[in-house]
């Protein structure tokens, strides 16, 4: 299923797909276009007539805003009229919704714990507590606190699970959703840098909070003008590590965010080889279309440990970082 | 992809859920685990404990047994003994009694045989005499051939 089957270009596909469903504040006098649907010129500003506004003349309906309101973006000069004061529904609906499924497993699970008669989920459950456990005893040595395991499994299933989204197939989601109204769609929460930045902000707020907990505001402080050259390079010290805790989040962030958003460009790069407009089908279309599908198999197979590679990373990194924060300062 | 409010959402509700987590998930399933770790190294321990218990059972039983055994023959071999000595004392008694019974009788049968003798003379006697007197009462006197007779019963006796 692409991009012919909504009647867009390939560009248009792929540039829809990569879009968040936005949700936020549009000032008065902002025109905003939609898409117009039919064949012909005269189809289409018969479509945009029912809905009140205006055609364009090529492809949009437009409409000028008469006061200003919260709307959902239609495309990308809407979500820039925005601005910070935004929200991705999308990416919220999707990682709140999977982490909620996450706690909601895992407290049950707590709850319904047996000791002798364990199902196959409690199984499961206390093999990830106890896998989990292991990492965080082998490399968090710094000090003694009760938050880190409880976080790091947090941030591996969380992750795990927004990252599967990007299994399901492109357009199985998106398309029924637009169907329905919904004019953007993007499932997988991790293809979004607000979730991603968010939680390397979290981590790296964190971070901070353990490092002067732990190391006092002055030997943080110390910990960043005097290494590690020593008191008499403070202003080389302190660009190196501020560059240096700058760069923990910033990498946090963005390897989680680039590997799952190249996915997802791959997963669509695939989809768009294939198209279900079997009247139009050719001798290379059928190719192209087998292509697609084994192209998509292996990309998807490979991406199953993509998947579970960067949440064991982003996890595994966080529990370093917070070793590293309850380190001591120690003068070289 | 532009950086928005999006952010600050999703920050509270990683906290939430990483607060979540670690009040109400990680605790109670942790907990549960480790007590199930110790039950099971108690019931390992336990095992271990009653394996040597049992292996001590059966030495105790053993000893039981044997010791049993010997007391058992200790009592048959007594038993066989006072059997052994009850038999030989009837034998003794018997034996003491027939030949009490034997002597005994012995000695009736030579009371018996004195009288037999006893009464034979003395009917034989008698007899003779009446013979005697029948032959000779005409000729002597019994008197005067009582000594002949006499002396010849005592030759008859000898």
């Amino acid at each position: 299923m692409a991009s012919e089957s909504s009647g867009r270009t390939f560009q248009e596909y792929l540039a829809h797909h990569l879009q968040n469903l936005v949700y936020g504040p549009l000032p008065e006098g902002h025109e905003r276009k939609f898409y117009a649907k039919g064949d012909t010129a005269a189809e289409k500003d018969s479509y945009c007539q029912d809905k009140g506004m205006d055609y364009d003349g090529s492809k949009y309906c437009k409409e000028t805003l008469a006061e200003d309101g919260w709307y959902l973006a239609n495309n990308k000069t809407d979500v820039e009229a925005m601005g910070f004061w935004a929200l991705n529904i999308d990416t919220l609906f999707f990682s709140i919704l999977l982490g909620s499924i996450f706690v909601f497993l895992f407290a049950r699970a707590a709850k319904n714990f047996s000791l002798e008669k364990p199902t196959k989920l409690q199984c499961f459950i206390e093999m990830m507590i106890d896998f989990i456990n292991g990492v965080v005893k082998g490399t968090f040595k710094a000090a003694k606190n009760t938050l880190i395991a409880p976080m790091a499994l947090t941030i591996f299933f969380w992750v795990l699970l927004m990252n599967v989204m990007d299994l399901v197939p492109v357009d199985l989601i998106p398309y029924p959703a637009e169907l329905l109204g919904v004019p953007y769609l993007k499932v997988v929460p991790t293809t979004d840098l607000n979730l991603t930045a968010a939680l390397a902000l979290s981590v790296f707020v964190l971070y901070l909070i353990f490092s002067i907990k732990s190391k006092g505001f002055i030997g943080f402080i110390k910990s960043i003008s005097l290494h590690p050259f020593g008191p008499w390079m403070l202003p080389a010290n302190l660009f190196i590590e501020i560059i240096d805790l700058i760069a923990k989040p910033l990498s946090l962030a963005l390897r989680l965010y680039g590997n799952l958003y190249a996915g997802e460009m791959i997963f669509l790069l695939i989809a768009g080889m294939v198209s279900i407009n079997l009247a139009e089908l050719t001798l290379t279309g059928i190719g192209l279309n087998l292509a697609g599908i084994a192209l998509s198999l292996i990309w998807a197979i490979f991406h199953i440990l993509i998947v579970v590679l960067q949440a064991f990373i982003f996890m595994m990194l966080t529990v370093v970082y917070m070793n590293m924060a309850h380190e001591k300062f120690e003068q070289h | 992809m532009n950086l928005n409010a999006t952010l600050l959402g999703q920050m509270i509700a990683f906290g939430l859920f990483v607060w979540f987590c670690w009040k109400f998930v990680w605790p109670p399933l942790l907990s549960a685990m480790e007590e199930r770790a110790e039950k099971i190294e108690q019931g390992l321990k336990d095992s271990e404990e009653s394996a040597k218990k049992i292996i001590k059972a059966q030495e105790e039983a053993d000893s039981m047994v044997k010791s049993a055994k010997s007391e058992a023959k200790k009592v048959l071999d007594n038993a066989k003994q006072q059997a052994d000595k009850i038999v030989e004392d009837a034998k003794n008694k018997a034996n003491e009694e027939k030949d009490r019974i034997v002597s005994s009788a012995q000695a009736e049968i030579d009371k018996e045989v004195v009288n037999a003798k006893k009464s034979l003379e003395k009917d034989f006697a008698v007899n003779v005499m009446a013979a005697v007197k029948k032959i000779v009462s005409k000729e002597v006197s019994s008197t005067d051939h009582d000594d002949t007779i006499k002396e010849s019963l005592n030759d008859f006796r000898k």
